[in-house]
């Protein structure tokens, strides 16, 4: 790996420092990476529908192991990237590639982006190793699965909260535009469109299970084929009954911005809410100036604080103006957290070597790791992530569900909840305006 | 020695030197590979019996294939059914779909057999990827019947984790090469029986072949019925191995993998499919670093193999073989006639 920081360049002046980088810092001395490499792996989506996010699960990993090794790696051994492409994705498609992994290089950990499609596979083959796999599926199937066997699947950990948080925070977030009166409800439908899997049904279920209690009537639950560039069907059936506010739960970002592309030829006077996919650059340059007033969250991204300013800078002088630094921290956050454990527990463990990675596993269990994306702490029983505010009250405690609103289609998005990390107020999209 | 007991010897003994790759290479990659060379190898195998062998032009394999993989799965998944059980039972439901799907396509021709066969499979796929209602609701989440996008995963597993240890890839390895050694005993004595000599009559020549008595109908039946049966059982052998089966394995993309493997290695041959296969999943690995270019490069070699040897590497193997024979043949001198 060609690295481009020393560690000089990265003492100078680094936000990341000021988060809980120092922990390995302290845990590596003054040692310098020249020992032994350590091989990791990363399963992503290099190629196919999820690509652009896949590019950018690697840069994450590379970025991060090229800091990590101008720091001393971990104990003074250089960590050293391996990447298997995911495809489509899938169970079948990502337990091969992370077998790849472990067969071929010897992976002491693999830490991915998220897999679409992705069940407990991929967490028995890591228990089948003995390594450690961090990974952001965002799917609550991750913790029923380790709490159903916590000694088995003692290496794998979801470094974000699951999907379900998706739903709850919605309908907390619109109550609370509510009552700042930025938004007011013109009827209490609620349109909510998903498209088939369990990650976007177990978000919209939860939308719509959760919905009477803050007052909605669900009046449109449509499932959607994927992908889907043809959105007037469904838009016909919003237009004839238009609600308060439109749920998409489905999260491809050029389908996404198809929808608005053909939404905003005829709008209803409905907030629109979608999940992930506009944090896609992609999204805002299919959809242009039709992205603008989109509301949308995700439940792990870089805030647009000192620590995450700085990473988007740094993230894109390596990788280019374009760059999707939102994706690329969800591995390099991985990276950073697995690397500063093992540094922590004494090292990492080989394929097979479960004693040592019990101890890292250990480890990540006990850190309060803040990085570019806030805090990530994890579940004891499950061994994901808290979701701040819907899981816990406490900043300090849980990564932000973070909404964002795409106010100027040319620049990022405004991050407008929670607090205190909102940087901008809501403001109502341009098609509400009268 | 006749060309059966050949052929079979042959087979025999490239499975004993296959069975020997655990033991003298203890690069644990290089063994699970070869078991997904021996999955693939046999439904490339079967599906040369019913295309190269019985004419059939069926893209149904794949759904067989897959047909094998749920059936495992559901069972060790809803019912906790043995995986030893589990997969003869999927490899029998492959068996009858494919005489129930005889039946309707098998009176056609070419093309519309390939269509027919190919729209059961995309059906079958668009059933499992839009079932999003709930059959099951476990704490990871709504289970649809046939596990929708994501599949199923942790349906049970061989048992070779409890008697072998980390070595379990071991005891899979030899399921694997069992399988395609049974598999190609069978494609050999068929196309080395009545049946197969039957096949290539109604293939040259079909109204001559009718004309001595022979069923088209009956024999592609046949075929069609077992061929399924050892594609079933590698799907079936697919998920135990893999330990997760998903919509992926209908993609439209491993379906032309695996034709392309009959294709490069030779069409109808017997040993074709094997070489075909072997020489695709080499040079996959080969260029797997290269990302997109993999993708050409595999397009690139397809593209040679069709151009210059339009009957495969086997295929032009046999004709170099049958020149060389010609030739020694003219050159030696017939002996001469002694004159009174």
């Amino acid at each position: 790996m060609d690295s481009q920081i020393n560690r000089r360049n990265f003492f100078k002046g680094s936000a990341l420092l000021a988060g809980s980088a120092g922990l390995l810092v302290g845990a590596n001395g003054t040692a310098y990476a020249s020992g032994e490499p350590i091989p990791i792996g990363q399963a992503a989506p290099l190629t196919d529908f999820a690509a652009a996010d896949g590019v950018e699960f690697r840069n994450g990993l590379i970025l991060a192991c090229e800091e990590i090794n101008a720091l001393g790696g971990v104990l003074g051994r250089p960590l050293e990237p391996y990447f298997e492409d995911t495809k489509q994705m899938g169970d079948a498609t990502n337990v091969q590639a992370v077998q790849r992994l472990i067969d071929r290089y010897a992976v002491h950990a693999v830490i991915n982006g998220y897999n679409l499609g992705s069940g407990s596979a991929v967490q028995d083959v890591i228990a089948d190793a003995g390594i450690i796999y961090m990974h952001n599926d965002t799917s609550r199937g991750h913790g029923a699965l380790v709490e159903s066997d916590p000694q088995r699947y003692f290496g794998s950990f979801q470094t974000d909260p699951a999907e379900i948080w998706y739903g709850t925070g919605l309908l907390k977030f619109l109550k609370s535009l509510e009552d700042d009166r930025s938004f007011s409800r013109p009827n209490n439908k609620m349109a909510i469109i998903l498209s088939a899997g369990t990650y976007a049904s177990n978000i919209a279920n939860t939308v719509r299970d959760g919905a009477a209690e803050f007052g909605w009537d669900v009046s449109l639950y449509e499932t959607v084929n994927v992908p889907i560039s043809e959105w007037g069907p469904t838009l016909a059936k919003i237009r004839q009954d238009p609600p308060a506010v439109i749920v998409v739960t489905h999260y491809f970002p050029a389908d996404l911005a198809q929808f608005m592309i053909q939404f905003m030829n005829n709008p209803t006077p409905s907030l629109v809410y979608m999940q992930y996919g506009p944090s896609v650059k992609s999204f805002r340059d299919i959809a242009g100036e039709a992205a603008n007033g989109v509301v949308f969250s995700t439940v792990i991204g870089a805030l647009q604080d000192e620590i995450g300013l700085e990473f988007e800078r740094h993230y894109k002088e390596r990788f280019g103006a374009d760059a999707g630094h939102n994706s690329g921290m969800q591995s390099y956050n991985g990276a950073w957290i697995w690397a500063t454990a093992a540094a922590l527990a004494g090292g990492s463990g080989e394929p097979g070597n479960d004693a040592q990675n019990r101890k890292v596993a250990d480890r990540i269990r006990s850190l309060i790791f803040r990085g570019v994306g806030g805090t990530t702490r994890f579940t004891p029983a499950g061994q994901d992530v808290y979701s701040y505010p819907g899981g816990v009250d406490d900043p300090s405690l849980g990564m932000p569900h973070q909404f964002l609103q795409i106010q100027d289609y040319t620049r990022e998005p405004d991050l407008i909840a929670p607090w205190p990390y909102g940087k901008a107020a809501f403001k109502l999209p341009p098609w509400m305006n009268g | 020695m006749t060309a059966r007991q050949r052929d079979i010897t042959l087979c025999l003994l490239f499975s004993g030197l296959a069975a020997l790759l655990p033991l003298v290479s203890d690069v644990r990659y290089t063994v699970t590979q070869t078991t997904f060379f021996f999955i693939w190898a046999t439904v490339v195998v079967q599906w040369n019996l019913v295309f190269g062998i019985g004419g059939i032009f069926s893209l149904a394999q794949m759904a067989l294939f897959a047909i094998g993989a749920y059936t495992t799965a559901m069972l060790g998944y809803y019912f906790g059914t043995s995986m030893i059980l589990a997969m003869p039972i999927g490899a029998l439901l492959a068996v009858l779909f494919s005489v129930a799907l005889g039946l309707a396509c098998l009176k056609l021709r070419g093309p519309y057999v390939a269509l027919l066969t190919l729209c059961v499979a995309q059906v079958l796929y668009l059933t499992i990827v839009n079932d999003t209602d709930c059959f099951t609701n476990p704490p990871s989440g709504c289970m649809p019947l046939m596990g929708g996008v994501r599949g199923f995963s942790r349906f049970g597993d061989l048992g070779f984790r409890e008697l072998l240890g980390s070595g379990f890839y071991v005891g899979r390895y030899y399921v694997g090469l069992a399988i395609l050694t049974v598999a190609m005993i069978v494609s050999i004595i068929v196309i080395r029986s009545p049946m197969g000599l039957a096949f290539q009559a109604l293939r040259d020549n079909p109204v001559y072949a009718a004309a001595r008595g022979m069923d088209r109908f009956k024999y592609q039946l046949w075929i069609f019925g077992l061929s399924a049966f050892f594609t079933g059982l590698a799907g079936s052998f697919y998920a135990v191995n893999t330990g997760a089966v998903g919509p992926v394995v209908f993609s439209f993309s491993h379906l032309l993998f695996l034709l392309s493997m009959i294709i490069v290695g030779g069409v109808g041959t017997i040993w074709g499919p094997i070489v075909g296969a072997l020489l695709l999943m080499f040079a996959e690995e080969a260029m797997r670093e290269l990302g997109d270019m993999r993708d050409i490069g595999m397009g690139l070699i397809l593209v040679v193999c069709v151009v210059l040897m339009p009957r495969g590497i086997v295929g032009l193997f046999e004709d170099l073989v049958r020149w060389r024979t010609a030739r020694t043949a003219q050159a030696v001198p017939l002996p001469r006639r002694e004159t009174v």
